[in-house]
């Protein structure tokens, strides 16, 4: 049996700055990962990385966690949210002394750029790659420290023994064998869950499995219904063209070439919150100032040197799309699932109600986002969550004598396998997949209202169903079985798309990015609360309200931007 | 909508002893990328087809493959830019590696080849003894940001006709990798690392510039240039046999006009290094018998005088 102290599943940002924090605690820990670390989606993540270092305007940790729980509508946790962003300088000038490559001002400090929702320059960045550069530091980091890293090696399920994580089985993808993994304590890091919809900026691998297993290990999943819709993607694939764009002063125009932002946010217009931008964008499509069901994102008066020098990559990514260049063209874009504010609910140090288990980065919710995230406050969840999750991991395997999993799970899991890959008749679970993407995409969008969310919930119900009784998978090999890794992903995936629609249909208000036509106004006397999902075999998740919005400095206001 | 046919390279390192290919057609807009067209395939077709995937948008670099012939990403590769007139395309796992499962390959000896070299920082002072960040010039910091858009992809290591033929060379990832540290103004072991990568046989690059094809536009031939011009800049890496062959070719074309091979031998080798000399001994000797030694002395060539501008103009080191 595989054995190490702390277990990281995931070898993202989040998984990977856990992993190093471990390592120079001197612990003995481990990655578990799907893929090699640097194939991870963080570094698809390109605008930055917000503290307040106050390099161009002066700025503060407190105004930082102010804007970021402005942004989330109020639902963020505060107490969270101040120790993310006290916690941020100390932790990017942690990643500047490790090598990373920012950007810089004249005088040689790192640059700062302008993002959504921020009342300071903050976004600390690296042209349009910060996720790269970010991602490359830390692997480097694990070289450094000789970090193991079980690469290509799927986890499947959570170990729990008399109430406390004993490990993990994971699923070796060179040999096709399942093997248990012993560790006093697990980090789940595996990232988000876009592949829920069928149009989303994530990757491939963007498929909500260690959210999956945790539900399924008894841990509640918290506020999914809180999808971020990015306002600049791609219409012909839906990749991502930062929201650095707009930092650097790009415009918004519909079909009369009118900047329409102003109209929804007169005092930051292009750089208001994202759900808010989102909103205007697809009113401005829906009432018919579109173009061909777009808006379009001008760079032109930027020039190109600029767009040169800070933003090349999306330039390309555009360019490769739809033949047009933006340094001559408007770039047609519409909004696009981007991001997931829930996920496993999670403690201020990552610590989930299981204990000897944590979450960080994405796929978790200590609650720093609330209803809607910041555009460069992902990057610095992963970072600061990362570190917080290992450091209270580190102490705790010092409290934990010798536990070991038990073969009951081994043995759970390789039956749940066999039954899928016994069948040679049924339903492949792509076709399952695209059901439930088709379900979120026309139900569980922008705007929702109870006949869409009801229809939704009750399809995702009998899409699960139907999955559980009729999957088989079509290839049978033991060497790198992306179908059966394919398959396993989807099995999750309906689970997260069903904490969403639940959440969603449950939530009768409107805040950040949920928007109910049908509760058009925000209800802060009966939602102040978090959206606890608990995993129920075969039916929809049990809904709990107890876990209240924790606010220390700031009152909820009427929030404009 | 257009028929695409994928004939595609399948083998199942566990059960094949030899590769088959099998053509697997779908019906996809031809602007579809190669990645996205294999991705239907998988899903609608035949489940166990293989390939690594991630991003879609050319950030990760999972997906090189060999796409009719021409090593690249699939996902930055449309297919109406690559079929042919029936619809067919044809796709390979890189070259210079050993394939796993269809097009999926076994990556360990690339990612080896970056652990030789301590990719980390390794600055000076100790990390705790700073407060806020280190100042870097804007210029100093661009030049590592155009190597660090490098995703990994490994498509310059599968072109490579050196490690075709030696896989111990570092390949031209690994090289332009170890000159973004190399070029860090933050970093304390420029020479380690220089010492480094001349033992992972520097010098064997044979600038055929197969590598300057790259998905992300990092360039490794120039940055292998770039890395060949510190060694020979160092002072402490000039006296080894890569640097010296370097200076002692430009010294002898610079004084005739023309490539002096004895001299360049004793040069390289070093004119005291009996055991050296004595080892390319036989070599000589046969080269002697066919008639192939060129001349120990050669006169040179008329208006030599134009080639020493031209050296003196570029500025080119030649001791």
């Amino acid at each position: 049996m595989i054995k190490h102290d702390v277990v990281v599943i995931g070898g993202g940002l989040a998984g990977m700055r856990a992993a190093v924090e471990a390592a120079e605690r001197g612990a003995d820990v481990a990655i578990v990962s799907k893929m090699h670390p640097v194939r991870s989606h963080s570094g698809a993540a390109q605008g930055g990385i917000n503290a307040a270092l106050g390099n161009r305007d002066e700025d503060t940790p407190e105004a930082h966690a102010f804007d970021t729980a402005k942004g989330s509508d109020y639902l963020g946790d505060q107490d969270c949210i101040e120790a993310m962003c006290s916690d941020a300088p100390r932790e990017i000038i942690w990643l500047e002394h490790r090598g990373c490559i920012f950007s810089r001002l004249p005088d040689g400090r790192i640059a700062q750029r302008p993002f959504g929702g921020a009342g300071s320059p903050r976004t600390c960045y690296s042209a349009d790659v910060t996720g790269l550069v970010i991602l490359h530091t830390l692997w480097e980091q694990l070289e450094r420290f000789n970090v193991k890293v079980y690469e290509e090696y799927f986890c499947t399920a959570l170990c729990v023994e008399d109430g406390i994580g004993t490990g993990v089985v994971a699923y070796n993808m060179r040999n096709g064998e399942l093997e248990l993994i012993n560790a006093k304590a697990t980090i789940f890091a595996t990232g988000g869950c876009g592949r829920m919809y069928a149009k989303t900026t994530n990757g491939y691998a963007s498929t909500a499995d260690g959210l999956g297993i945790a539900f399924r290990a008894g841990i509640p999943i918290m506020d999914m219904e809180f999808v971020q819709f990015h306002p600049t993607s791609l219409k012909e694939n839906g990749v991502l063209l930062s929201e650095a764009a707009r930092g650097e002063g790009a415009y918004l125009l519909n079909s009369n070439g009118e900047r329409f932002m102003f109209k929804y946010a007169p005092n930051k217009g292009e750089l208001a919150s994202r759900d808010v931008v989102s909103r205007a964008e697809w009113t401005e499509i829906l009432e018919g100032r579109g173009v061909d069901g777009c808006v379009l994102l001008d760079l032109r008066h930027l020039g190109r040197e600029k767009i040169l020098e800070r933003l090349p990559q999306i330039r390309e990514l555009a360019l490769d799309a739809t033949g047009k260049d933006a340094i001559d063209d408007p770039i047609p874009i519409l909004p696009g699932m981007h991001y997931t504010m829930g996920g496993i609910e999670t403690d201020i140090d990552g610590a989930t109600r299981i204990p000897g288990v944590y979450a960080a980065g994405e796929c978790a919710a200590p609650s720093v986002h609330g209803a809607n995230r910041l555009g460069g406050n992902s990057l610095l969840e992963t970072i600061v969550f990362g570190a917080r999750s290992a450091r209270h991991a580190c102490d705790y395997i010092k409290k934990v004598g010798n536990i070991k999993p038990s073969e009951r799970t081994l043995q759970a899991e390789k039956d749940r396998l066999n039954k899928w890959l016994s069948k040679d008749t049924g339903t492949r679970a792509p076709v399952a997949r695209a059901a439930m993407q088709n379900v979120m995409s026309e139900n569980v969008f922008i705007f929702r209202n109870e006949g869409q969310l009801t229809k939704a919930v009750d399809q995702l119900l009998d899409i699960r169903r139907r999955f559980d009784e009729e999957t088989y998978v079509m290839d049978k090999s033991k060497t790198f079985n992306t179908d059966l890794v394919n398959t396993m992903e989807t099995d999750f995936l309906i689970d997260a798309a069903m904490c969403v629609a639940n959440g969603a249909l449950a939530r009768k208000e409107s805040r950040g990015a949920q928007a109910r036509t049908d509760y058009p106004e925000r209800d802060d006397d009966n939602w102040m609360v978090h959206t606890l999902a608990w995993r129920q075999e075969g039916q929809n998740p049990k809904l709990d309200y107890s876990r209240k919005v924790t606010i220390t400095k700031w009152q909820p206001q009427v929030r404009s931007y | 909508m257009a028929n695409i046919k994928l004939d595609i390279f399948r083998f199942d390192e566990a059960v094949d002893t030899v590769p088959h290919r099998d053509v697997v057609a779908v019906d996809i807009p031809e602007t579809t990328t190669v990645l996205d067209a294999l991705e239907v395939a998988k899903s609608e077709v035949d489940g166990s087809i293989s390939f690594r995937r991630s991003c879609r948008s050319a950030i990760c670099g999972s997906c090189s493959m060999n796409i009719n012939g021409v090593t690249g990403l699939a996902c930055k590769t449309p297919c109406n830019s690559v079929m042919d007139e029936s619809g067919t395309i044809k796709i390979d796992p890189m070259p210079n590696f050993q394939p796993m499962r269809d097009l999926v390959v076994h990556m360990d000896p690339f990612w080896d080849k970056y652990t030789r070299l301590k990719p980390y920082l390794q600055p000076a002072d100790k990390d705790s003894d700073h407060q806020t960040e280190r100042r870097v010039s804007p210029d100093d910091m661009k030049k590592l940001v155009d190597v660090a858009n490098c995703v990994m992809c490994a498509t310059c290591y599968a072109l490579c006709p050196v490690v075709s033929v030696d896989p111990s060379f570092a390949g031209p990832a690994s090289i332009a990798y170890a000159y973004r540290f190399i070029e860090d103004v933050r970093d304390s072991k420029k020479e380690e690392r220089l010492a480094q990568i001349n033992e992972d046989y520097l010098w064997l690059c044979a600038h055929c510039y197969a590598c300057s094809y790259c998905p992300k536009h990092v360039d490794p031939h120039d940055r292998i240039i770039d890395v060949k011009r510190a060694t020979v800049n160092s002072r402490v890496m000039i006296k080894e046999r890569g640097p010296q062959h370097a200076l002692v070719v430009n010294r002898t074309i610079k004084k005739t006009g023309m490539l002096a091979e004895t001299e360049v031998i004793q040069g390289t080798i070093g004119r005291f290094n009996i055991k050296g000399l004595l080892a390319v001994a036989p070599l000589g000797l046969r080269m002697l018998s066919k008639g192939k030694m060129p001349p120990p002395f050669l006169k040179p060539i008329p208006k030599v005088d134009e080639v020493k501008t031209i050296y003196d103009t570029l500025e080119v080191p030649v001791t």
